[in-house]
This record gives structure tokens, C-alpha cells and sequence, in this order.
């Protein structure tokens, strides 16, 4: 707390007072950080070589990440009784005694990456009731008999990448009932046999990810009639080891994409001949070149997913058939010059399109869609899309369409009733494109399901206040970054027609002031942004009508918040202030007394500080209390210190005196 | 003024990384051309090289990189700012590693694994006019945790 006496004296009060504060602080940041009082705590980075004596006992969940622990042993977390969460990355463990974790019974994640573990005792995980996760990822194991197996039935998620590991064979003393997530990621597994697979029996539903491990060959049906959720063998050299391996199998995700960094062989048809044999629901090829695009479809049939983002794609060929099953199609980072040239009449059943990042200039074309009956979301967000007028040529027959992303393209001219193709919109993003709206005022006419507009940064007409008619259901509007004119939001704007808004971003939009019954009709509103403007408290009188907001003002001009304010302030639910030049002088006594006494609505207060006076400038409002009469110590102090003054000043002037008539 | 001092050396004095600077590394140096590197991250220091140091830069550099990841890096993002004469000239944001598009095979790798990259940073020829420039680099990941933060001198004669 610091006291701030009006006057000269309260240089000297602040500086006394501050200083155990600074203390403190110091003591505090050798220690452990709470997160939430005797729950969570993160001891992260400290070089600690023991567990803290002031973390309470009732600690659940800590983080002791980068630390030094060479061993673990009973006594370490015996006095931590009721750990949940163990997080011990990079402490340099070597050894793990026996019943290491006998104390903590409720222990269900430990976390071990980055230590150079010499040997684990065989009673090392024994205690839990249930352990769920275990992470040993990069603790140089060579053999998976180095995991003592006692007590691991419960095991959900192991996790032991970037390990020595030649093979995926799990111990037969392993029980792998409860296995969802085995992560042999970044190994040295170059074959995969009958017998490795027969390991993985018990789990059902096992994601199993070899990513990263260069596998040369699997055997002849090492894999037949075996069911995975999802396996990945993601920057593989020769996709057709893989899936001459999987034959027979079933498996809900593949994941057989490669990397920038992975040098692998160009895709062939024949390559991808084993994808008939197996049954697969999603695939992922990215990064893949394929090096006949007409013959990789033939056996695509089954798949629901697939994905070939960045895969060198210009154009697919026309003569696909029986892909009706096809559901949801990623064509991300891909080279087209115009959508027609993806051929959709080919996936009629269609209900995601992705065609984000487009690397070429993206001609929307006319109705190259209109095959999609079923489309619900279609992305061609960053694509340099470029079209004249929007939208309905380009949109055309897709009725069934709710999210559509149209942002960061080149500039769009809205026509009237843009969107009378999909009448059934719920979401339109449009951010960091400019949108013209010349050809009509009100481009979004029909959009009456639309719930989420996004047009920040998109330059639109503010001053045009028919832009948004027609949009009664519109919950959430983003009008960031568009300037409005001369700053001030005024009475009749382009918010009347949209009163059932609950989010509003009006975040550097350039606002200086915000007229009475600018908010009007706006009963609903939920949250309220107003962040990174030049409003001054003169400005906000159109918040009076609000109730119930969480009212963002960070990054304002707000000085001084005069009395008749806060009533309107009390109403809201949240409000914050940070990043405003706060007046804490005698002058705005009045709302630092408020501030106090409304903390709990108070959203980043660690941010919301002084500007005036200079003394207090950074100070935090809720350290900051003044005393603006002055009071009866005050004035004591005062008359004391006169009176101390005038003492001193008559035995100076005396003895100066006496000095100068002793030279005499 | 002793008393009001105290609190602050023993700051400095308890918190050594805090104010020590990690050492400043060359990443290739050439008689026409030397790149010099030093971490601004407080937690750590990195390893980092360049195998040819030719002005212009030839295209397609091939990199070595070595770190300890601090945290989780399933998304991760480069921030360059380029300055010259104490002006900044040019700065740009690039997606290394995103959910939906693991550009790179360590994408995804997790906190407190050891990471080496020797590869290509598929960069185009570039020629560099005679000075000094200051590059500011930082590798963040999804939460905006700093992966690696490095200012990075390049002396060209």
C-alpha cells in the first residue's frame, strides 16, 4: 500500500514505504508463482534443488519445468499429497528411485521431457490410483523395457518421442487397455512387423503417431484388420511402404503429409494403389508433389477428408467420378488461377471448401461453385481473390452456405443484395478487405440469419447509415479499424438497424467522442470495444444507456472522470481503463474513491496507473489513496515542523552572531 | 540515499540474467561479409550458422540452428524487423508452423525437447549495399511466448 499525503511530504512517505515493497518482491521472485492460491503453482526456471517449503500441501497442479532434480526419490513430493499435475521438463533427472511418486495418489500427469534418465526403479510409478499421461519424450531411451510397467494400466496418452527407439513392440507385461495416444515421434523405427502390431491389440481407437521415423518396410499384413483413430507416418519417403503396409486395416485419420525440410519421393498413382485396399475416413498429403494429378483420385473413393494443402496444384481434371461421399476438401497454399478450375462438379456432396493462401492471383469466376449444393463453409481467406462486383455471380446456387471467410483478398465491390445466393449466411468475414459499397447502400440486405460480421480494416462508408439494414439477427459486429468521420460516432449512425447486437468492436476506429443516444437501440449489448481511440471522458455520453456491458476503454484519452459518470460506470458488468493517462490528483478524488470500491469490475488493473502527478505517474490506481483535506496529524506534523524550523533558525542566527562579534 | 539503493542492486545482484548479455557468436564471416548473432532472450542463449557468407547472398542459404524449446511449439511464428542506421527499413511476419500447415517436420515439437534444424531457409538472392544493419528477429509461438529472440549485426564491406 502506499499512503500519499498531500503536500511536500509525501516525496518521503513514498519512498519510505515503497522500499519494503521492492523487498518483497525480490524474495517473491526467487520463489514460485501462484496461480491460483494453494492450487496451482509455477516454480519454472528458479535452478530450485528441492521442492519449496512455503508451496502449500494442498498443491494440485505445478509446473518444475527447468529446475535441477538429479534424483528423484520417495521423500521428493512425499509432503505434496494431493499433486494432480507434475511437470518436471529439463530438471536433469537422472535417477527415479523406487516409490518416487508413493505419496501422491492422485497423480495422473507426469511430464519428464529433456531428462537424461539413467535408470527408472521397477516400483517407480507406484502410488497413483490412476495415472493417465506420461511423457517421456527425449530422456535417450533405447528400449521401451526401460519403462518399469508396474502400475500403468490407466495409462491414456504415452508419450516417448524423440527417443533411440528401433520399435514400436510394447512389453506383453504392458497393459494397453486404456491407451488412446502412443507418440513414437522423431525415432529410429525402420520396420514395423506382425508381431510389433499384435503389441497394440488391447487398446481400441489408438492414435498412433511414427512421425518422423524413416520406415523402410512393414510386413505383409502386419496390420490386417486392425483399427486406429488416427495414425500418422507424416514426412515418409515412400508413401506406398506405408499404405501397402496398412493393408486391411481401418483407420479414421492417415496423416501421411511431408515437410519443407523432408526430401521424399514425387507421388505417383500407383503409389497410392494400397488406399484401395484400406479403409480410411481423412487423409492429409500435404507438402506432397504429385506427378500426374489426373490418376490420384482412383482410389480416393472412400475418403470423407482429404487434404492436399501446398501440394503444387493448378487445376484438377474434369472426369473424377464417385466421389460422393467426399464431405470436406482442404486445397489450401495451392496455385489456382481461377476456382473453376477445381472442378467441384466432381465432389457434389461437398459440405467444407478451403482454398486459404492461394500462392496465385484467385479469379472467383461465375457460379464454379454451383455444383455444391450441400456447401456450409467455404475459406478463401489470403487468396488474392479479385472480382469486380460481389457476390452473387461468384456464389451462385450455393443456398445451403453459413460461413463464408473472405478475408485478407484484394479490394471488393459489394452489390446490392450481395449475399442473394446464400440466403442462409451466419458468418461472413470480410477483415482486412476493402469493400466498396457505391453499387448500393445496403449490400447485406437479406442476411437475416447472419449472426457474425467481420468488416475490420475493411475502409467501409461509416458515414453510410444504411451499410447495415437488413441484419436484425446480427449478434456480433467487428467495425475495428475503420475511421469515422471528423471521430465522433453521432446520434443517427449505421448502428440503428442492428439492435440485437451483443459484441460490438469499435477498437481504432479514430474515435474522439460518442454522442448522446449513439447506443441507443442497442439493449442487448454484452461487450462493448472501444480500445486503442482518442475518447476523453467528455466524449462518452452515449454509455449511459448501456447496462449490464463489459465496457473496453484501454488505450483511450481519459483524464478525469467526472462524478455524473460514474453512476453510468456502476451499471456495467466490466470495465477497463488501463492505458489511459488517469488523472489521480484531488481533482478526480471522486472516481479514484469509486475505482476502490468497484475493483472486482475492474479488468486489467495491473495496467490501469497514473499519469498526473508526476510523483504518482505509473502508480496503480488501486495503490493510490489520497487524502485531499488536510487532516488532524497533518496539520500537527506541519505546526511541528515550523516550529522546528524556527528553533533551529534562532540558535543558527545566535551562534552566527556570537561568531561575528567574537572576531570583533 | 544507501538505504533506497539496496533494493536495487540486490535485484540486479538475484536476478543475474536479467542484466548479463549472452555472448555475441559469429554466424559466418567472410572478407566481404560477416553475420554476427547474440540471444535477447533472458532464459537462454542459441546456437546458430550459416554456411556461406557471399554478398549478394546466394539464394537458398543452408542453416544450422540448435535450441532448447521453452515452451510447446505446435504454432509458431517469425517476426523480422530490419534496421539500418538506426532506421527500421523494412519488417515482415511469417507462419512457420500453424495447426492446420506443419510447414516444417520439427513443427509441433514440445517444451523442453532440444531442436536442431540443417536445412534450407529458402530465401532468394539478395545483394547487400556496403554498411552496417541491425536485424531484430523473434520466433513466438501461439500464446506469444518467445521461442527465440536474436539481434543479429550484419558488417559488409
Amino acid at each position: 500500500m502506499v499512503f500519499v499525503m498531500a503536500g511536500y511530504t509525501h516525496y518521503l512517505f513514498l519512498a519510505g514505504l515503497l522500499t519494503p515493497g521492492c523487498v518483497g518482491a525480490i524474495s517473491a521472485a526467487q520463489m514460485c508463482t501462484e496461480v491460483t492460491a494453494n492450487l496451482t503453482y509455477n516454480c519454472e526456471n528458479l535452478g530450485l534443488k528441492e521442492i519449496p517449503e512455503s508451496l502449500p500441501a494442498t498443491t494440485k497442479f505445478l509446473e518444475f519445468s527447468f529446475n535441477f532434480l538429479p534424483d528423484l526419490q520417495n521423500s521428493t513430493f512425499s509432503r505434496l499429497r494431493d499433486l494432480v499435475y507434475l511437470d518436471l521438463t529439463r530438471c536433469e533427472i537422472n535417477w527415479i528411485h523406487e516409490d518416487a511418486f508413493e505419496n501422491n495418489n492422485d497423480l495422473s500427469i507426469v511430464v519428464l521431457t529433456g531428462n537424461p534418465l539413467i535408470f527408472v526403479a521397477d516400483t517407480a510409478f507406484q502410488g497413483p490410483r490412476a495415472l493417465k499421461h506420461l511423457t517421456l519424450t527425449q530422456t535417450g531411451m533405447t528400449s521401451v523395457t526401460f519403462i518399469p510397467m508396474q502400475n500403468l494400466e490407466n495409462l491414456e496418452i504415452l508419450r516417448l518421442g524423440s527417443n533411440h527407439l528401433s520399435s514400436i513392440q510394447l512389453p506383453s507385461t504392458f497393459s494397453a487397455h486404456n491407451l488412446k495416444v502412443l507418440d513414437f515421434e522423431l525415432n529410429a523405427i525402420h520396420h514395423i512387423t506382425k508381431k510389433d502390431v499384435a503389441s497394440l491389440k488391447q487398446a481400441n481407437n489408438l492414435s498412433l503417431n511414427l512421425k518422423g521415423n524413416n520406415i523402410r518396410d512393414i510386413e505383409d499384413g502386419a496390420f490386417h484388420s486392425t483399427t486406429f483413430q488416427s495414425l500418422n507416418f507424416g514426412g515418409i519417403f515412400d508413401v506406398s511402404t506405408v499404405l501397402k503396409g496398412l493393408q486391411n486395416s481401418t483407420t479414421q485419420t492417415l496423416w501421411l503429409g511431408s515437410f519443407q525440410d523432408v526430401h521424399d519421393l514425387d507421388i505417383s498413382p500407383d503409389m497410392l494403389e494400397g488406399l484401395c485396399n484400406m479403409s480410411v475416413k481423412a487423409l492429409n498429403m500435404q507438402f506432397h508433389h504429385f506427378s500426374n494429378s489426373a490418376g490420384i483420385f482412383q482410389c480416393f473413393m472412400g475418403l470423407h477428408e482429404l487434404d492436399l494443402t501446398h501440394t503444387h496444384l493448378k487445376s484438377f481434371p474434369s472426369d473424377i467420378k464417385g466421389m460422393n461421399q467426399f464431405k470436406k476438401l482442404v486445397l489450401n497454399q495451392n496455385e489456382f488461377d481461377n476456382l473453376c478450375h477445381i472442378n467441384a462438379a466432381s465432389f457434389p456432396s461437398l459440405t467444407h471448401l478451403y482454398v486459404k493462401g492461394n500462392m496465385q492471383k484467385l479469379d472467383l469466376g461465375t457460379g464454379c461453385l454451383g455444383k455444391l449444393k450441400d456447401l456450409q463453409h467455404l475459406d478463401l481467406s489470403h487468396s488474392k481473390v479479385v472480382s469486380h462486383t460481389c457476390c452473387n455471380a461468384q456464389l451462385k446456387n450455393l443456398s445451403q452456405l453459413q460461413h463464408l471467410n473472405l478475408s485478407n483478398n484484394e479490394p471488393q465491390t459489394l452489390q446490392g443484395e450481395a449475399f442473394g445466393e446464400c440466403p442462409q449466411l451466419k458468418v461472413l468475414d470480410f477483415a482486412f478487405t476493402h469493400l466498396h459499397t457505391d453499387a448500393s447502400p445496403s449490400p447485406f440486405q437479406n442476411l437475416r440469419l447472419l449472426q457474425v460480421l467481420n468488416l475490420s480494416n475493411c475502409l467501409v462508408e461509416t458515414s453510410n447509415s444504411q451499410l447495415l439494414v437488413g441484419l436484425q439477427g446480427l449478434k456480433y459486429l467487428d467495425l475495428g479499424g475503420n475511421p469515422f468521420q471528423s471521430g465522433i460516432l453521432p446520434k443517427d449512425n449505421l448502428l440503428h438497424p442492428v439492435d440485437s447486437l451483443q459484441v460490438l468492436i469499435l477498437s481504432s476506429c479514430g474515435l474522439t467522442a460518442l454522442e448522446q443516444q449513439a447506443f441507443g437501440g442497442l439493449g442487448k449489448l454484452r461487450y462493448l470495444d472501444l480500445q486503442h481511440n482518442s475518447l476523453t471522458s467528455s466524449g462518452l455520453a452515449a454509455l449511459s444507456h448501456l447496462k449490464g456491458t463489459h465496457l473496453n476503454l484501454a488505450f483511450n484519452n481519459i483524464r478525469i472522470i467526472p462524478p455524473n459518470l460514474l453512476p453510468v460506470f456502476s451499471q456495467q458488468s466490466i470495465i477497463n481503463l488501463s492505458h489511459n493517462p488517469l488523472d489521480c490528483t484531488c481533482s478526480n478524488i471522486r472516481f479514484l474513491i469509486w475505482y476502490k470500491e468497484n475493483l472486482h469490475k475492474i479488468s486489467d488493473p495491473e495496467e490501469t496507473t497514473c499519469e498526473d502527478p508526476p510523483a504518482l505517474r505509473g502508480v496503480k490506481l488501486s495503490n493510490v489513496t489520497l487524502s485531499c483535506a488536510l487532516s488532524a496529524v497533518g496539520i500537527s506534523f506541519l505546526v511541528l515542523f515550523l516550529l522546528m524550523g524556527i528553533g533551529m533558525f534562532i540558535v543558527l542566527a545566535r551562534h552566527f552572531l556570537v561568531r561575528k562579534y567574537e572576531n570583533i | 540515499m544507501k538505504i533506497f539503493m539496496a533494493p536495487f542492486l540486490a535485484l540486479v545482484l538475484s536476478c543475474p540474467s536479467c542484466s548479463s548479455k549472452w555472448t555475441t557468436h559469429t554466424a559466418c564471416k567472410d572478407n566481404k561479409l560477416e553475420l554476427l548473432y547474440q540471444s535477447c532472450d533472458p532464459l537462454q542463449d542459441f546456437g546458430f550458422s550459416v554456411d556461406h557468407c557471399n554478398n549478394p547472398l546466394s539464394e537458398n542459404l543452408k542453416i544450422r540452428f540448435g535450441t532448447v524449446l521453452r515452451y510447446d511449439i505446435k504454432e509458431l511464428f517469425l517476426d523480422i524487423n530490419l534496421f539500418a542506421m538506426g532506421k527500421s527499413v523494412y519488417s515482415f511476419s511469417y507462419p512457420v508452423c500453424e495447426a492446420d500447415f506443419p510447414q516444417f517436420s520439427f513443427c509441433g515439437r514440445r517444451k523442453g525437447e532440444k531442436v536442431y534444424y540443417a536445412g534450407d531457409i529458402n530465401n532468394s538472392a539478395f545483394p547487400i549495399g556496403k554498411g552496417e544493419y541491425h536485424i531484430l528477429l523473434r520466433l513466438y509461438n501461439e500464446n506469444n511466448s518467445t521461442i527465440v529472440c536474436a539481434n543479429f549485426t550484419v558488417l559488409s564491406y
